[in-house]
């Protein structure tokens, strides 16, 4: 058996992003494995793990993503493809690049994240499975295998949960509660300098072209509450904070 | 549309130091920063963290793949070390210890058999290590020590006991210096000691007083008593008679770790004060905007910032295998000085706040002020400098 992950490197979510001249600069910010990749990556490590064969990462996007790539070997990826292509590509562009490549590796399953930390899109999985013309399980969160030609998942709908069988192979995506990643281990990061990333290059065009970027930015309300009667006081803050936070 | 980064320069982390660094602040925050504060109100030992520590390699950090570890450079090491330090100075001060002092002193001494007994369960933390130097009687003076080891027909028998051991009442491997020869003389005194290492537990060691300290309060420090130990002949790790050369070596390793630490609470506490002054408002705006606060925050930022490239020169020369003996003690007599200038600075920008125990500036204070005294305190180190310096001029 054979399992792929499919990763992207983002910008850690604590990380201050600057716009210069309408583009997102990333000089001096802190680039690492998108969070839904990582589960995505956990989980084929653990099917490895399991059922035994192979586990592989495939990326498509600019030299810098090798340290995420890198990261997902020092968890215990066996080998590495990276499609290098620097600038922008929209996620139907980069699913068809990706599909060329995965057809070739013929694997059992495809993971990937079932949301981009950076871009907020959510299209790379299923225009995936469209590519490859495989059927794709969303917001996956519990997934076994019955042998290797199907496999039973659980995932999440918008009113709730479903579980299906789906024949393999089969594109899924991850979904918070899918596992808790390990942390790669100094010797594994070690250890994944040497093992083996391919590189190819990939040219591609987008069908989308970034014009402009801006961050979103959202002032505080600053609601101040007058808190000579402690009681009253109380009562508003737990009303605010359950009718128009809608935290409690 | 993305501009990218540009190449790293050699004091920046390296791609694989942003990995190693990466997945220890996650650990960190994950496990270890939200009862820093309340084990150093307890001194309770963090087992559960320092066997994660063990599962994740970094208690092995320097010992070679062959044994069990992770094979990393001194520099990535000394960086490992800042980090954890800027999260917690009492384990940053067991990884350190752990790591340099027995387990270092078996990498430089041991035999291919010692290495192959102790160093992979050293590594995983299986084990925790302990080096015993100081004594009651003998700190900076080395090699006044009593403790004796004396040959026997088997091997050798062990009498004394040392001070201020840290892991002292929670190792499972002992390195422990000793006067195994007489002295020819009083000025040659450091010949005649030899290491002898061993497992507890083990007839005849005794765990005696657990020290209460200034700080570091969840690293264990304890006095151990040695009576009558039984140990076979090939307890004794590396040459006899010539251990106090592998003791210099051993701390001169140290000692950059010991920098680093102190570079990482320094740093904690320059985070700490300057997420601070930008919030807390006097006479209607930030404290951070009087230049009397802004301008401590400045010294503080470059002297730790001087500190850091110290240590690292330290490491560079001791990984490229140059000597690094008078680097190493630079690094950390100046790294230490400055990270306990850093820490009261913190509290006096903190003013009350600092004084208290709510916030962490005054425990960063109590763990930094060790540094300035373990592993060869600061006016030892200025003898050492001083001699390496003269005698280019003699």
């Amino acid at each position: 058996m054979k399992f792929v992950a499919v990763i992207r490197q983002v910008p850690d979510g604590e990380s201050r992003l600057k716009i210069e001249g309408g583009k997102v600069d990333l000089g001096g910010v802190t680039m690492i494995l998108d969070q839904m990749d990582e589960w995505a990556v956990e989980e084929v490590i653990r099917l490895q793990e399991k059922h035994g064969g192979e586990s592989v990462v495939v990326a498509l996007g600019p030299e810098r993503f090798e340290e995420a790539i890198r990261t997902a070997l020092a968890m215990g990826i066996d080998r590495a493809i990276h499609l290098v292509a620097e600038g922008y590509l929209d996620p139907i562009t980069q699913a068809e690049a990706l599909a060329k490549v995965i057809r070739a590796e013929a694997p059992t399953l495809v993971f990937t994240g079932g949301q981009q930390a950076d871009w907020d899109s959510q299209a790379l999985g299923p225009a995936l499975a469209e590519a490859l013309a495989w059927p794709v399980v969303s917001w996956t969160t519990q997934i076994e295998l019955e042998g290797e030609t199907h496999a039973k998942a659980k995932h999440d709908l918008d009113e709730g949960a479903e579980v299906v069988r789906v024949a393999l192979p089969a594109v899924f995506t991850s979904q918070q509660g899918l596992n808790e990643p390990r942390y790669p281990t100094l010797p594994g990061i070690m250890k994944a300098k040497r093992k083996e990333l391919k590189k190819v290059p990939v040219s591609a065009s987008s069908k989308v072209e970034i014009l402009e970027q801006t961050i979103q930015e959202k002032s505080r309300l600053n609601k101040m509450i007058d808190g000579k009667d402690p009681v009253a006081a109380a009562h508003e803050l737990v009303r605010l904070l359950h009718e128009e936070a809608k935290v409690i | 549309m993305i501009v990218d980064r540009p190449r790293d320069l050699w004091f920046e982390l390296d791609s694989e130091e942003r990995q190693i660094i990466g997945a220890l602040r996650d650990f960190l925050q994950a496990e270890v920063a939200p009862t820093a504060a309340e084990r150093d109100e307890t001194g309770a030992f963090p087992f559960e963290i320092v066997k994660k520590l063990g599962q994740m390699g970094v208690m092995g950090a320097q010992v070679p793949e062959q044994y069990g570890g992770a094979g990393l450079s001194t520099r990535t090491f000394a960086r490992i070390i800042e980090e954890i330090a800027a999260v917690d100075g009492s384990l940053a001060l067991t990884v350190a210890s752990h790591n340099s002092l027995c387990t270092g002193h078996i990498l430089i001494a041991g035999n291919e058999q010692q290495k192959r007994q102790f160093l992979p369960r050293l590594a995983s933390a299986e084990v925790l290590g302990a080096w015993g130097l100081t004594e009651p009687g003998s700190g900076s003076d080395a090699a006044a020590m009593r403790t004796k080891a004396e040959e026997t027909a088997s091997g050798w028998v062990l009498n004394g006991s040392k001070q201020f051991i840290t892991q002292g009442s929670v190792a499972g491997v002992y390195v422990i210096n000793a006067r195994t020869d007489a002295a020819p003389s009083e000025e040659k005194k450091h010949l005649g000691l030899s290491a002898l290492v061993f497992e507890a537990p083990i007839p005849g060691l005794r765990i005696g007083r657990k020290e209460k300290k200034l700080g570091l309060n969840a690293s264990d420090t304890a006095q151990i008593i040695f009576e009558d130990i039984t140990l076979p002949k090939e307890a004794l790790l590396g040459e006899r008679g010539k251990g106090f050369y592998d003791v210099m070596k051993v701390l001169e390793g140290g000692r950059i770790g010991i920098a680093a630490m102190a570079v990482g609470l320094g740093r904690a506490a320059l985070e700490f004060a300057s997420k601070y002054a930008l919030q807390r408002e006097q006479f209607g705006k930030p404290i951070a905007e009087f230049q009397a606060v802004s301008h401590k925050l400045a010294e503080m930022a470059t002297q730790l910032e001087a500190a850091r490239l110290l240590y690292l020169k330290a490491a560079e020369l001791r990984d490229a295998g140059k000597p690094f003996g008078p680097a190493a003690a630079q690094a950390k007599l100046f790294a230490s000085e400055v990270a306990v200038q850093a820490c009261d600075e913190a509290i006096q920008i903190l003013g009350g706040y600092g004084y208290i125990k709510e916030y962490p500036v005054e425990r960063y204070w109590r763990d930094a002020r060790l540094t300035r005294i373990g592993e060869g305190t600061s006016e030892v180190l200025k003898v050492i400098i001083a001699k390496h310096l003269l005698a280019q001029y003699r």
